[in-house]
């Protein structure tokens, strides 16, 4: 595990070389740091959030979490099956965008109110 | 390029009969339109024909899956679009013939409802070609962006859009997660090819260990895919959705997603391997042996805790379906136990001890078996001034049926006996597979929660049968739906559960192909530690004798 980061810092230095002084050196373990933290915060909004809008832009933060993931070790390896991976995400996520949106538009019809706990007839 | 031309042949004919179904369901003519579903069925039709004669693909991590995961969504998917017929616009079309109504196809869902049904299975076709992890995460989102319509748009009730509304966000965050998963599955071997996993982790376990960020990978996408097969962490949309949808539409959920999610697992697990030491993350010295422990410890978890808490629940439910969604929970359970069995490792061992053809052999039966009870479900109907029946959803509307409407209450019972797993019935064979292939793995405590957790089934498994079977029946008989295809499903199912019974050899030949399909082969672990113990030979540093 530390070596495979130790071995990061070599792969990335020429794309540090254009960083300013001060900046310091931005790893793998960096962008992982950033993907994690995004892919957390997105799923505890879905569990805490009760509005449908917010809770289907936590999964979307968490698509994007994965795409950040997928990019920064396609940039460690140095080959591009991870970008061309993130394409394909992108698609399916704007996909599931249309999907909700019209999901929403059609509970507001019925509801008139988009909190997730008016919606309990369904239970036992 | 053209060899994989052949191997998707019955997507790209699903392909084709998605979109001919997608403008034949909007034809202004009654007599065309009506054409969407019998389009379909042909189209499953020469789908599984030409499924069933497709060559093992040596680039896949289950090679010779094809033919049989193929052949199963095709041969089930035919008895779904009997079980579909009529489940959408129907007060809509009667308004139409009436005449009160000038056709508008803006207001019908014929046409996406059968489309959408067969783009979800392309996508569970296309899973089960999946060579590549990009391929899968697109195979199984489309198996389920579909299904989310389709519950949606099932009823005219609101109780049907809650249901697609529980099912779309649940089923987001359960891709997310998958998704994830799979992100650092690629980062920590460095390739999104299946096979390139398997060997990469191989040379891991050979030197030291799988990497960390590759392990969180593997378990966070076995959590997410448990959204598809509905297994505990992710099991709570389940009754939900299959109460809130029509029953046709609830007997698909039951099987395509969750078929999805298994083969899904099985890749990933291949990728793994089964030939860890037991209780640790190296490799067995022989070969034989079981998960890496996280995964095994995980898998184990969530079997136990999918069996326990599905078949407790289903004992306390009133409704036909939300006890069918628990019992189907429970089922997920058994077969995960089948699933850490794993596969035989010795050549020629036969289907007892093959964990993975148990598992197919089972989706295949519970598919089966489970369109039955539902078909029986989706028949009875309480009619309602607006046209658009409701569904009979009551444990104690089936009480008397086969008195009252005996062909619709022996279906019941012979299917709840079918589930339950009674000896001579389908439902055993499948249940014996599971058993002895998860004995052969040595996995005696996972068998001995199975078997309580059979026994607890009973007990709901056999409302089902005395209601209708032994009770007196209250009141007139049920009225049915008008669709006869409807019936013809469920009777073609429980035919097909009874056929265990007489030695047709058509049991055996679909056991022997599920044991062909769950054959996988193991990454060459020798080959891996010679090229490993080169490299650090050729690392050394030369010895300076001289100095």
């Amino acid at each position: 595990m530390v070596s495979t980061f130790a071995s990061m810092a070599d792969f990335l230095a020429p794309a540090q070389a254009s960083f300013p002084e001060g900046v310091g050196s931005v790893t793998l373990a960096h962008y992982l740091f950033v993907s994690v933290a995004m892919f957390t915060m997105g799923l505890i909004g879905f569990l805490t959030r009760r509005n449908l809008i917010i809770m289907f832009l936590c999964t979307e933060m968490m698509f994007q979490a994965a795409g950040i993931a997928l990019i920064a070790f396609s940039r460690f390896y140095l080959h591009h099956t991870g970008q061309s991976f993130v394409i394909f995400v992108l698609t399916v996520a704007a996909a599931e965008a249309a999907l909700a949106l019209a999901l929403v538009v059609l509970l507001f019809r019925g509801r008139e109110s988009l909190n997730a706990d008016q919606w309990h007839s369904l239970k036992g | 390029m053209s060899s994989l031309l052949v191997l998707l042949a019955p997507e790209i004919v699903l392909f084709i009969t998605t979109c001919i179904v997608m403008i034949v369901g909007l034809w202004p003519k009654l007599e065309v339109r009506s054409l969407a579903m019998p389009i379909a069925g042909m189209g499953l039709l020469i789908a599984g024909v030409l499924a069933i004669n497709t060559p093992a693909n040596p680039e896949s991590i289950l090679p010779n899956i094809i033919p049989y995961a193929k052949a199963m969504t095709a041969g089930v998917g035919l008895l779904l679009v009997l079980l579909l017929a009529g489940t959408v616009d129907r007060s809509y079309e009667a308004a139409v013939e009436r005449g009160e109504l000038r056709f508008n196809p803006i207001h019908t869902n014929r046409a996406e409802f059968f489309a959408f049904f067969l783009f979800s299975l392309t996508g569970l076709m296309l899973c089960a070609s999946a060579t590549d992890l990009i391929w899968l995460f697109l195979a199984l989102e489309l198996v389920s962006l579909p299904t989310y319509v389709m519950a949606t748009i099932s009823t005219r009730k609101l109780r049907s859009q809650e249901a697609g509304v529980k099912y779309f966000f649940l089923g987001a965050l359960g891709a997310a997660i998958f998704l994830y998963g799979f992100a650092l599955l690629y980062g920590g071997t460095g390739t999104t090819n299946l096979i390139g996993i398997r060997d990469a982790l191989a040379e891991q376990a050979a030197s030291g260990g799988i990497n960390p960020i590759a392990m969180a990978g593997i378990i966070l996408s076995l959590i997410g895919i448990s959204f598809k097969i509905a297994a505990v962490p992710m099991h709570f949309y389940t009754a939900d959705v299959y109460q809130g949808a029509a029953a046709p539409v609830s007997a698909m959920l039951a099987f395509v997603p969750k078929t999805a999610g298994f083969i899904a697992m099985m890749g990933i697990l291949a990728a793994v391997g089964w030939q860890y030491a037991p209780g640790g993350e190296t490799l067995a010295a022989d070969g034989v042996g079981t998960l890496p422990r996280s995964i095994y410890v995980t898998l184990a978890a969530i079997a136990v805790l999918t069996m326990t808490v599905g078949n407790v629940l289903a004992l306390l439910q009133r409704s036909i379906k939300r006890l069918l969604a628990y019992s189907s929970i429970a089922h997920t359970g058994y077969m995960l136990v089948a699933l850490i069995a794993g596969p035989s490792i010795a050549a020629e061992a036969g289907i007892t001890s093959n964990g993975l053809g148990a598992v197919l052999f089972y989706l295949l039966v519970y598919g089966v078996t489970n369109i039955g009870t539902f078909a029986v479900v989706a028949c009875l109907e309480r009619p309602q001034p607006d046209g658009e029946a409701d569904e009979l959803d009551d444990l104690e509307d089936l009480r008397g049926l086969c008195r009252t409407r005996p062909v619709l209450g022996w279906v019941m019972v012979i299917c709840a006996l079918g589930l339950l797993g009674l000896p001579p019935l389908l439902g055993f064979w499948a249940k014996f597979l599971l058993f002895t292939s998860a004995i052969s793995a040595g996995e005696i405590a996972l068998v001995v929660i199975l078997g309580l957790n059979s026994a607890i089934a009973a007990f709901y498994y056999l409302k089902l049968v005395t209601l209708p079977l032994l009770e007196e029946p209250e009141g007139d008989a049920p009225a049915t739906t008008p669709f006869a295809s409807r019936t013809f499903a469920g009777v073609l199912s429980a035919a097909l559960v009874l056929l265990a019974i007489i030695p047709t050899g058509i049991v055996d030949a679909a056991m022997e192909a599920a044991d062909r399909a769950g054959t996988i082969v193991p990454a060459n672990i020798e080959a891996i530690e010679r090229s490993i113990t080169a490299e650090a030979l050729r690392d050394e540093p030369t010895p300076i004798i001289d100095r």
